[in-house]
């Protein structure tokens, strides 16, 4: 059973935000929400500096689904953590519980009023017919069901940002480091998809927080 | 989870906690400038090699991102998975437990005691014990209460509780209008409670015949009464600790969550909801005893803050001191014979 | 006294409930097609691939929808995408 994962190789990453582009653009991201961004650490310093692409990485045990005081995240059979906007009631608490600033509302928030959540989707659109107008208005593209990948991956220039089946792309990353002969951090993953169980292939060695 | 987990791990998480918020600047391995030092270094002796890239996005602090947002240049954040422990575990759990045992515990303490009635005849001459300002400061902080602790309730248990009784559609819809009614009554509750704390504040200062009544709890358990004041030390318990002390704890750290458009960071409103999920707790078990004392516990006390009058004999049996005070002349009371006495008495 | 029925009813009642609340309840609701109760969400793989879309799969065949995506997935290897040319 495929296991939908992203890594990001910060040795490619160029911090173009062609990823946050082609997101906001194939989903119609409601305006202020951003559902993918590029963070540079040590920005400007030569020889110290590094970007991430960072989105909803997709917990295995996702903190957003566990602290939701409704309920309304699930994960898909293909390991993509959803949410239905119709449940949500824009409390905040999956922004308080996420790792990585995946949720994010379309208002400010005094009183409290956010909006509903928005966050990545894995281009997986929602609980919605697939590909009919509620679903796009919602939640997005979903391109998982046009048989296609996210588009910030698929689009990546520099295939910093790869998406899909988790073992597949570590076998991509794998292949990559060996021919660099170093450096095999994977970003984010023992975070997102914790230590390996049986049966799941494991992170790629050396993988980092 | 173990089960050691569940014990140690939250005792971890609430050091990590404190820390977190406090000193998450400098808790990092190493400040940023020495761990760009390294990295520089290391990409000449092992090239391909970002431990120390990695170890400061570790450390939290911010970077550079071109995303607007609150906090959108932290890349990670763990102090997330540390309040999400406690939420779903203590707080969610002893919280709970807290409750029930509570209610448990009134309604044990109600079919063994009973109502503690009258021992005397009523005279019919009234006193007045709670003025205008006292019983509107009174009721509204008693209204707002009731609803911040439903509805507060309901987001906090309401998907263990009521979400496989009643549905995702229908929880859904009543999660909404809890949390919307939360956040709107809760300013009210906070004007309210200050007026309480106003009106009350002066004869809820201790006194000396308050040791008395800790010391032998009131007199509950066997034979008469503590003498008291206008108030006895357990009513002056529930102010200072549960109005006072938890009202303005969940006022403070509940208006931080109320207004996320202040740029507070995460950290702060997680500390904030641990504060507030801990107090509230406590605070609704507090307040189920007063509710009980106030209604079905003693005879009379719901009337008192209803009409604003008791009788003579329910203020002599129970706040003797008072009653006296009031009968030599050293607090002015109004009072009220006759038929409008009878006419208060009987509401 | 049925007042204090309804209030004895009352308590019950909500002991009951509260109780409820105090099981170690596994939060973390993981999906499973049918089980979670809130909107049901179709699976990908039942969906006919698009007319005029490269991508091709069986219809509810969930195999060969991931055998499509898997090999999809290569698009984002240059060490495979070089050897094309
Ligand atoms: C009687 C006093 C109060 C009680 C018993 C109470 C109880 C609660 C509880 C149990 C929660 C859920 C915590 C969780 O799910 O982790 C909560 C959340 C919250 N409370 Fe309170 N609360 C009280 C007063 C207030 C006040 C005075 C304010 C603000 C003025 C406030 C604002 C909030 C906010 C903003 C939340 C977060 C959820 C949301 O956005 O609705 N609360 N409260």
């Amino acid at each position: 059973m495929a296991r939908m994962k992203f890594l990001c190789d910060a040795e490619r990453c160029i911090a173009c935000n062609g990823c946050t582009t082609a997101c906001k653009n194939e989903n119609e991201v409601p305006w202020g929400v951003n559902r993918r961004r590029v963070v540079t650490v040590n920005d400007g310093v030569p020889g110290a500096e590094k970007s991430i692409s960072v989105a909803c990485m997709h917990c295995s045990d996702a903190p957003c689904m566990a602290v939701c005081p409704v309920d309304c995240f699930y994960h898909t059979e293909e390991g993509v953590v959803l949410h239905d906007k119709d449940l949500c009631i824009g409390c905040g608490y999956c922004f308080y519980a996420c790792p990585f600033g995946a949720p994010q509302f379309p208002q400010a928030g005094a009183f409290g009023l956010r909006g509903k959540m928005d966050k990545c989707t894995f281009c997986a659109g929602g609980p919605e017919p697939d590909g009919s107008e509620a679903e796009f208005e919602k939640y997005g593209r979903n391109r998982l069901a046009e048989g296609k990948l996210p588009l910030c991956a698929e689009m990546c220039a520099t295939k910093a940002l790869l998406a899909g089946d988790g073992d597949v792309i570590a076998n991509i990353y794998r292949e990559r480091v060996t021919v660099r002969g170093k450096g095999s951090e994977v970003w984010g993953w023992a975070t997102a998809y914790g230590q390996p169980k049986g049966g799941q292939k494991p992170a790629p060695q050396g993988a980092k927080s | 989870m173990s089960n050691l987990g569940r014990i140690v791990g939250p005792i971890a998480v609430i050091a990590a906690l404190a820390l977190a918020g406090a000193a998450q600047a400098q808790t990092a391995p190493g400040t940023q400038q020495q761990l760009i030092q390294q990295q520089q270094q290391r990409r000449v002796e092992q090239p391909l090699n970002n431990a120390p890239v990695w170890k400061e996005v570790r450390s939290g602090r911010p970077q550079f991102t071109s995303i607007p947002g609150r906090e959108t240049n932290v890349l990670i954040q763990s102090s997330g998975q540390t309040w999400r422990a406690l939420r779903d575990g203590p707080i969610t759990q002893y919280g709970g437990w807290l409750l029930v045992i509570v209610v448990l515990a009134i309604a044990g303490f109600y079919f063994v005691r009973g109502q503690i009635k009258l021992h005397g005849a009523p005279t019919g001459r009234m006193i007045e014990r709670f003025g205008g300002f006292d019983r509107v400061a009174h009721w509204s902080t008693a209204i707002t209460f009731c609803v911040m602790a439903v509805t507060g309730l309901i987001i906090l248990f309401g998907k263990l509780v009521l979400l496989p009784v009643i549905g995702y559609t229908l929880f859904a819809w009543l999660a909404a209008l809890s949390k919307n009614l939360h956040n709107f009554v809760g300013p009210l509750f906070i004007l309210s409670l200050l007026a309480t704390i106003v009106a009350f504040v002066r004869d809820n200062l201790p006194q000396a015949a308050d040791l008395k009544w800790i010391a032998t709890a009131g007199g509950m358990f066997g034979g008469r009464e503590v003498p008291s004041g206008r108030f006895n030390a357990g009513e002056k318990g529930w102010f200072w600790i549960g109005v006072v002390i938890l009202g303005i704890a969940m006022s403070v750290t509940g208006l931080i969550m109320l207004f996320p458009n202040f740029d507070q960071t995460r950290a702060t409103m997680q500390l904030a909801n641990i504060v507030h999920g801990i107090g509230a707790a406590l605070f609704v078990a507090l307040g189920l005893g007063h509710i009980y004392m106030g209604t079905l516990g003693v005879q009379g006390a719901y009337q008192a803050m209803r009409t604003g009058y008791v009788d003579e004999t329910w203020a002599k049996e129970h706040h003797q001191l008072w009653h006296d005070d009031i009968k030599s002349g050293k607090i002015q009371a109004k009072t009220e014979e006759g038929a409008l006495a009878q006419m208060q008495r009987q509401h | 006294m049925s007042a204090l029925k309804w209030v004895a009813v009352a308590a019950a009642a909500a002991a009951a409930f509260g109780l409820a609340g105090c099981g170690e309840h596994e939060q973390v609701v993981v999906y499973k097609q049918g089980k979670y109760q809130g909107k049901p969400d179709t699976l990908p793989w039942d969906n006919a691939p698009l007319a005029w879309g490269t991508a091709k799969w069986e219809k509810g065949n969930e195999k060969s929808w991931e055998d499509e995506l898997k090999s999809r997935t290569q698009n984002q290897n240059e060490y495979v995408r070089i050897q094309h040319y």
